[in-house]
């Protein structure tokens, strides 16, 4: 008798998969996320985040350890070599003076390539690790993946510079120790029409960049709404496709004839962009937020970016005595050379991870929970890029930002001009 | 769609497909002769934009530099540098990338490359100034500035007219330098210093919408000098490209070598070394092209990833023109910067690159061997 | 009967073991969970990418777009659907399915105009189909622009993942056993000759790439639901080039090569996570001992034609050789105080990665397998021999 003919064969693989999956969905839900929250990020603002249910995760072996994420290869790869460079400036210093109960930190760098899938990876690699708290990522796009990865942990994610407003929407582990989009692009705007005067403005975004969009779009909201106009909206690409040329985009600018041109990218297109902008005979003041501040802005842009405002954290040139403090740690460390960091990485790396560790000694005991309850109780924290206060505030502190114009460079290294300063009262 | 800008796009997109053209000449080469597409043909590229920076460097333009005047024979040495640097490059890619793998498949040599321009985009991030994004100074460049063309001049009465508000906004800008001495910052004024600004501020706006009224039926072109040059010696490098090929022994071996390698190895040509000679060729103009685009538009980015965004569109580019084939991969440069700023006039900049795309889908739908290639019937 | 039973056996495994897969590692953290998941999908993309470029001959360098396209279908789907439906049991296979289908359309429209074309052009219009899409989603406002879309339920189904990677390879598999695959293989050797005998071409061309695409799009579609969240830099270029690199690795045409190439090839980079700081100078010993080795291994493999023991010995000897030069030459070279920079592990990760593919290309071209299978059959012989041997019974 043939018992596996053809058609039986058929039966029985169809029966066999049909069970399978009955198996399979009986056996394979270990890992469902019922209740993500959607990207659209205009939930939680009173509601209160959705807190992770893991069980809390104390640290084990002889030190304690703190995992980093950060683009230290790939496009991002200047702004993560600063946020690893700062970060490890704080957990030298915290060493160095006696670590938390006779133990030392320890830092585990992840890297993430620049790349939102492996930022992923990298975080669930350094929680596998027995990392009980997470630093990371100077991007929104790849801190978003930490954020999801570190919910289901339960372990808190301190964001370096990711300023994508609806990031901390994700979980109430989420913190971060920049100011958002949401509030350095009406900054700006408020900036131009009130203290420049200037009511028509073009916008140019980078359309590879989250950060650039959202900024863009803050910025225009608010200076429509202040009675200003914006005459032309034109994107270009960082990275991947598109040759760094503008001059396309720029002629039609030129069209326009607008009093101001707002630059919401980084400080590496920026710079050629500024002196395209004035080779094709634009000469409306140019504006940005936060991704211009780099020294390297003066040898990219040249003469043409001279005059310029952006929008920044803190300034090299501030007297706090917290800035003046790092400013000269991070001289002090021989790779270095004596220098001021590039990018503002540097200073917000540092933060993030001083205030991670703060957070540690003021939770008592090296625990997972205890480090997100400590966190969300921070209370005016003084940071280098200013006070951090978290209580209350969905992971987003509010912070003061400034106005600082760009200026040829001076004989102590300093070339930003503090112009205005600004507090969230008065931007709301 | 502002039928006074189509001039100045039109010019934009020339300079910008002369770089495409030069790149597209190494790609169109090396595939001519091995049937290979050379994938880290964009890190040639960035290697040459890197020669240039450190020749600049060099000479005195450096990050501590304070040489400020140029003259063209910095220009020279800087070309040179880059071309020897891509020479180089390109002798030890062939040498130990592809030649040992000549026999067998060909999507093997692929990988090959596009794991050798891994290996020179991150390798570089360590080795190459720490993967610091630098730019070359717009110092080393001699010819800077434009040349302003007026197809159409603005309404001169009514520029005139504006004209005459100019010694008011001078008196006005004076009395505001004046009350600054007083202030404490320029951004926090006194109500006195916010009245002068003010009256400092409509004045200038004023005279801007003036000269903007007046402007308004204006078309101007301008012509960056760096542009202009840019494309005079890519013309020149072209023809000699061109004599090269057509003319010479070495010309007619890599021709020969293109049509068929095998039989034109029987008939006595050293095959190897025309293969090296090809690579160093599109190598050392891709060179050209690196140095000329770092050095005249300023300000551009030199990091490690330099080499994707136009190694992607030259490549393009070349498929465009008839891949294989030389004045096809100049002329699929031009027409994909043409076409490039052509859709931005058209206010599709958000999809500048897509429509790139699409265009040379669609020609390749209606022109398979692409504008000058020979769609050959192949013979059984 | 022997040959249905094996079927049956192998399909019966096939499905335990990816239930038994879920079941098992629910104990391993999520790291392990989502390197497991991403192997699946990666084994999955290499093996129907493989039907394009190894099975069919054709070369396509953008399947990362059709992958694109089913993770995005499965976001927008996603935010579409009522969140009661979404979280019923059946809705992420089901999401795959319509993902499958969206990226199936996608293939057809990119394939059937190039596809009439001989040449490269499949290539090129694959990569810019990759630009078009990525831009896409980078300028809508529905496809969340560069920032993307949060996929909801958020969910690793390890088992379906799986399941999908051995049904992709359950269908090249069998292609090439009935006619049907027959004449796609006759596409890959001659297209002139097979036309001739009265294969329509560019209908055999399509279809490999239709099926390819489907798979790609329902992968994209798992991992839009075991991420939870998609964004236009998870299917850049270099995403397409390393599934290209897989295929090639594994031996173009091989089934089993794609596999194994898929999960090693994703390994790899995720395994220098642990790379160890080191000084320059020890960095420098290490090429020049590879370099050494590498040419030693080429020349051998190429060149020499003694008997295998012979082969493998001098191979081994001069790996051996290689780690005496580095254990000679670190010492002098890290002391030079020009070398002496300690270079950071993590950052090599993606240059070791390309070290490994330039070196495994150069030292075998045609791939791991080359074109060689996995079968019961070679399982069988295999044991026959071994048996044979044991018993004494000459052969």
């Amino acid at each position: 008798m043939r018992v596996f003919d053809k058609n039986n064969i058929r039966h029985l693989a169809l029966a066999v998969v049909s069970a399978a999956l009955l198996v399979g969905c009986n056996g394979g839900d270990s890992k469902t996320d019922e209740t993500g929250n959607g990207g659209g990020g205009k939930s939680s603002a009173t509601a209160g985040r959705k807190a992770p249910t893991a069980a809390p995760i104390d640290a084990q072996g002889p030190t304690i350890k703190i995992g980093l994420v950060a683009s230290v290869t790939g496009d991002n790869k200047p702004w993560g070599d600063d946020s690893k460079e700062g970060a490890q400036l704080a957990v030298d210093e915290f060493n160095a003076a006696g670590g938390m109960d006779g133990k030392k930190i320890e830092m585990v760098l992840g890297d993430s390539a620049s790349k939102p899938e492996q930022a992923k990876t990298a975080a669930e690699k350094l929680m596998s690790d027995g990392c009980i708290a997470l630093v990371g990522e100077v991007s929104s796009g790849n801190t978003i993946q930490m954020a999801k990865a570190a919910f289901d942990k339960g372990i808190a994610v301190v964001a370096v510079g990711a300023t994508r407003t609806d990031l901390t929407d994700e979980g109430s582990h989420v913190f971060r120790v920049c100011y958002t989009d949401a509030f350095q692009g009406p900054v700006m705007a408020k900036f131009l029409f009130d203290k420049l005067n200037k009511k028509t403005v073009a916008i140019m975004t980078d359309n590879h960049l989250p950060y650039s969009q959202g900024l863009s779009k803050s910025f225009k909201e608010t200076f429509e709404k202040l009675g200003g106009k914006v005459v032309a909206e034109k994107a270009y690409e960082s990275g991947g496709t598109q040759a760094p040329n503008y001059s396309g985009q720029l002629t039609e600018i030129k069209s326009a004839n607008p009093d101001a041109m707002f630059c919401s990218g980084y400080f590496t297109e920026v710079g050629p962009m500024a002196q395209q902008a004035r080779q094709a005979g634009i000469k409306a003041v140019l504006l940005g937020g936060d991704g211009w501040d780099s020294d390297k802005l003066l040898t990219s842009g040249g003469d043409a970016i001279l005059g310029s405002f952006f929008c920044n954290h803190y300034n090299n040139a501030d007297n706090r005595p917290q800035v003046t403090d790092f400013l000269k740690k991070w001289k002090a460390v021989p790779a270095h050379n004596g220098k001021n960091p590039d990018t503002t990485m540097g200073a917000l790396g540092y933060d993030a991870m001083a205030l991670t560790l703060d957070a540690l000694k003021r939770a008592g005991k090296a625990n997972s929970k205890a480090i997100i309850d400590a966190l969300e109780a921070t209370e005016k924290y003084p940071g280098v890029s200013g006070d951090i206060t978290l209580k209350g505030m969905n992971g987003n502190p509010p912070k003061r930002a400034i106005v600082v114009s760009v200026t040829a460079k001076g004989p102590d290294g300093s070339w930003q001009k503090f112009a205005k300063d600004y507090t969230p009262d008065q931007i709301k | 769609m502002d039928p006074r800008t189509l001039p100045q796009q039109i010019v934009n997109g020339v300079l910008l497909g002369t770089i495409y053209a030069l790149i597209a000449l190494g790609y169109t080469m090396v595939y001519g002769v091995l049937k290979l597409i050379n994938f880290a043909h964009g890190e040639v590229f960035m290697l040459g934009a890197y020669g240039a920076l450190f020749t600049s460097w060099m000479l005195g333009f450096g990050p501590e530099g304070t040489r400020t005047q140029s003259s063209p024979v910095v220009l020279l040495l800087m070309l040179l540098g880059a071309m020897t640097v891509c020479g180089l490059a390109a002798v030890i890619i062939e040498r130990f990338g592809y030649r040992p793998l000549r026999n067998s498949p060909r999507i093997a040599s692929l990988i090959t490359a596009i794991g050798l321009s891994l290996l020179l985009q991150y390798g570089g991030q360590i080795f190459i100034l720490n993967g610091s994004p630098q730019t070359i100074k717009a110092e080393a460049n001699p010819y800077r500035g434009e040349i302003p063309i007026s197809l159409r001049a603005g309404d001169k009465v009514a520029l005139a007219d504006a004209e005459k508000l100019q010694p008011g906004i001078e008196i006005a800008r004076a009395a505001f330098v004046e009350q600054l001495k007083h202030e404490k910052s320029e951004f926090d004024l006194s109500p006195k210093g916010e009245a002068i600004k003010k009256v400092r501020d409509d004045l200038e706006q004023t005279y801007t919408d003036k000269v903007n009224k007046a402007n308004e039926k204006a078309v101007n072109v301008l012509l960056p000098k760096g542009g202009l040059l840019m494309l005079g010696a890519t013309l020149v490098i072209m023809a000699c490209l061109w004599f090269l090929v057509k003319h010479t022994r070495k010309g007619r071996a890599m021709r020969a070598v293109s049509h068929d390698f095998q039989a034109s190895s029987l008939m006595g040509v050293n095959v190897d070394s025309i293969v090296t000679f090809t690579f160093i060729l599109g190598s050392v103009l891709a060179g050209a092209g690196a140095m000329m685009y770092a050095t005249f538009l300023p300000g551009t980015k030199i990091d490690t990833f330099f080499g994707m965004a136009p190694g992607l569109k030259a490549f393009t580019a070349a498929v465009l023109g008839g891949i294989g084939n030389i004045p096809g991969a100049v002329l699929g440069g031009l027409l994909m910067g043409v076409a490039e700023n052509l859709v931005v006039w058209a206010g599709y900049d958000n999809y500048r690159d897509a429509i790139a795309f699409v265009i040379l889908i669609v020609v390749l739908l209606f022109r398979p061997g692409g504008i000058l290639g020979s769609s050959k019937v192949e013979k059984v | 009967m022997i040959f249905a039973s094996r079927r049956a056996l192998s399909i019966c495994i096939a499905i335990a073991l990816c239930v038994l897969l879920q079941a098992g590692i629910r104990s391993f953290s999520d790291y392990v969970h989502t390197l497991i998941m991403l192997a699946g999908l990666y084994v999955t993309l290499a093996v129907s990418l493989n039907l394009i470029n190894g099975i069919t001959g054709q070369f396509s360098i953008g399947h990362a777009a059709f992958y694109q396209v089913g993770a995005y279908t499965a976001g927008v789907l996603a935010a579409k659907v009522h969140p009661a439906v979404s979280q019923l049991i059946w809705y992420v296979p089901l999401a795959m399915i319509l993902s499958a289908v969206a990226a199936a359309i996608a293939g057809f429209v990119v394939g059937l105009p190039s596809l009439r074309l001989k040449g490269d052009y499949l290539a090129i219009v694959t990569m810019g189909f990759g630009q078009i899409i990525s831009i896409i989603a980078r300028n809508q406002e529905a496809l969340g622009k560069a920032y993307g879309i949060s996929v909801n339920p958020k969910q690793q189904m390890i088992w379906l993942v799986w399941l999908l990677a051995v049904i992709c390879i359950a269908v090249s598999r069998n292609l090439l056993k009935n006619v049907h695959g027959l004449t796609f293989l006759a596409v890959r050797e001659d297209e002139v000759a097979s036309s001739a005998m009265g294969v329509n071409v560019t209908r055999v061309k399509v279809t490999a790439f239709v099926l390819g695409s489907a798979f790609a799009g329902a992968a994209g579609a798992l991992f839009a639901h075991g991420v939870g969240f998609v964004s236009p830099d998870a299917f850049a270029m270099d995403v397409s080039f390393i599934i290209l690199t897989m295929v090639v690795l594994g031996g173009t045409g091989s089934i089993t090569g794609s596999t194994i190439a898929a999960v090693l090839l994703f390994y790899i980079p995720e395994k220098m996570r642990d790379l160890t700081s080191m000084k320059v100078g020890m960095l420098l010993s290490i090429v020049i001992a590879l370099v050494f080795v590498v040419a030693v291994v080429k020349r051998v493999l190429d060149h020499y034609h003694g008997t295998l023991l012979k082969k493998a010995g001098i191979i081994v000897g001069s790996i051996l050789v290689g780690l005496a030069i580095i254990s000679v030459l670190k010492k002098p070279l890290s002391s030079v105080p020009a070398l002496g920079t300690i270079v950071e592990g993590s950052k090599m990760r993606m240059v070791v990665f390309a070290v490994t593919l330039v070196i495994l290309m150069l030292l075998r071209p045609q791939g791991m397998f080359a074109q060689h299978e996995f079968s019961w059959r070679w399982l069988q012989s295999l044991l026959q021999r071994f048996k044979r041997k044991k018993v004494g019974v000459p052969a």
